[in-house]
């Protein structure tokens, strides 16, 4: 491969952004490569430390369908062909300064690990950080196979190599003064239009609700429901964008039920209509997009588990699938894209 | 088009609620209104708010900016 520089991949005028052999990206890093990775630990592990920021999910969306990679491929994306890359590493107390300290014109890409208290505190805080709208942030929520036992998630800080179980590890993509990031999500789920549900607090496990105005406790109205299942997520009207909650477990003895993103007071929603085809949902959505300047894309495991999407192309741009998705705050069941424009 | 100058009464207009009332599908620009309409900031610190992200914007938000003066 021909490099136009050593921080950018890119010769034809498309940057990388696919499924690569290990030792191709070990290549890569070494020639001094500015990239984000995704892929399963053992592979991460095995790169050496360079410009890189990475995070664990063995799913894949890429042009020929969706793929569960084994430890010999690591999805690379191009960063130093999209802008000027600098790298940093959070804790989660540190979380406003992501979008803080990310470039003026530009955009933030943070890898959070699922499960942490980094992952829960950037989904309770993500919008009310002072820069959140300036200077967007995106990224994804690093996961793990769901049919290994005792799995879990990392992010890599590449500069060192070292991997991370509680912090979030972000490439600052810094473009010129004459583009923009323009942060975009595609969400086939849409109210069902039938009851309105309401929350008092923020959080993952939402005991009580209002339902049409009336007080319920949240896990009977969704067995009241039949959406005990989980792949219909609750669909949040944040001035008309449609951001998804969705359903992790319930427990009806107990009576709780736990999200994989927090719900809001002050916000309007509702359970999500069913959706037939998710692969066609998809295509039909992307159909109807530009993906000028696209740079950087993912998309949600449980649209991948539940739309069976493993070998089904879908269009769009490839991407990691991922156990959250970030557009300036966490997204659940949701395809992300980054356009320079 | 470009944006009202920061002294504008627009921008009071746009923090006491008029912001809800534009037509958008930008999503920054819809996660905006809807953390301003929760926030519990004083009108004059939304307005500043809404200024510097329209000013920072503005390329992107054509259709949101011509909207601006009747809202």
């Amino acid at each position: 491969m021909q490099m136009k520089s050593p921080s950018s991949l890119a010769s034809d005028g498309t940057p990388v952004n696919g499924l690569m052999p290990v030792d191709a990206v070990a290549d890569l890093i070494r020639a001094g490569a500015c990239l984000s990775l995704a892929g399963r630990k053992e592979a991460l592990d095995a790169l050496p430390a360079g410009r890189w920021i990475g995070g664990t999910s063995p799913y894949f969306m890429t042009a020929e369908g969706g793929r569960i990679v084994t430890g010999q491929e690591v999805f690379v994306t191009d960063l130093g062909a999209i802008g000027d890359v600098s790298i940093g590493i959070y804790g989660a107390d540190e979380l406003e300064q992501i979008s803080g300290e990310a470039p003026d014109q530009g955009f933030a890409l943070a890898v959070i690990p699922a499960g942490s208290r980094c992952h829960a505190e950037f989904a309770k805080n993500a919008a009310t950080y002072p820069m959140a709208f300036m200077r967007p942030t995106v990224g994804w929520i690093s996961g793990y196979d769901l049919g290994e036992p005792g799995a879990s998630a990392w992010v890599y800080d590449g500069r060192s190599g070292a991997a991370f179980a509680d912090r979030v590890v972000v490439a600052h993509v810094a473009f010129g003064d004459d583009a923009d990031a323009l942060i975009e999500i595609v969400n086939i789920f849409a109210p069902e239009g039938e009851d309105v549900i309401r929350f008092d607090e923020t959080g993952f496990t939402p005991r009580w609700c209002t339902v049409n105005g009336e007080r319920r406790r949240f896990a009977d109205y969704v067995m009241a429901r039949g959406r005990q299942a989980g792949d219909l997520p609750l669909v949040g009207d944040f001035a008309g964008a449609h951001v998804n909650a969705s359903l992790k477990s319930i427990d009806a003895a107990a009576g709780t039920v736990e999200l994989y993103a927090p719900v809001f007071p002050g916000v309007d929603y509702a359970f999500a209509a069913p959706v037939g085809d998710y692969a066609g949902s998809f295509r039909e959505a992307l159909s109807t997009r530009s993906f000028d300047g696209a740079a950087w894309s993912c998309n949600c495991i449980l649209n991948f588990l539940f739309g069976k999407l493993e070998g089904v192309a879908i269009g769009g741009l490839a991407g990691p699938v991922t156990f959250g998705e970030i557009a300036y705050q966490l997204l659940n069941q949701t395809m992300v894209v980054v356009r320079k424009a | 088009m470009s944006i009202p100058a920061p002294s504008s009464p627009v921008w009071t207009r746009l923090a006491s609620g008029g912001l809800s009332r534009i037509q958008t599908s930008h999503l920054g620009t819809q996660m905006l209104i809807k953390r301003l309409e929760l926030s519990p900031a004083p009108p004059a610190a939304k307005a500043a708010e809404i200024y510097n992200y329209f000013a920072k914007w503005e390329r992107s938000l054509a259709n949101e900016v011509a909207q601006l003066a009747r809202l």
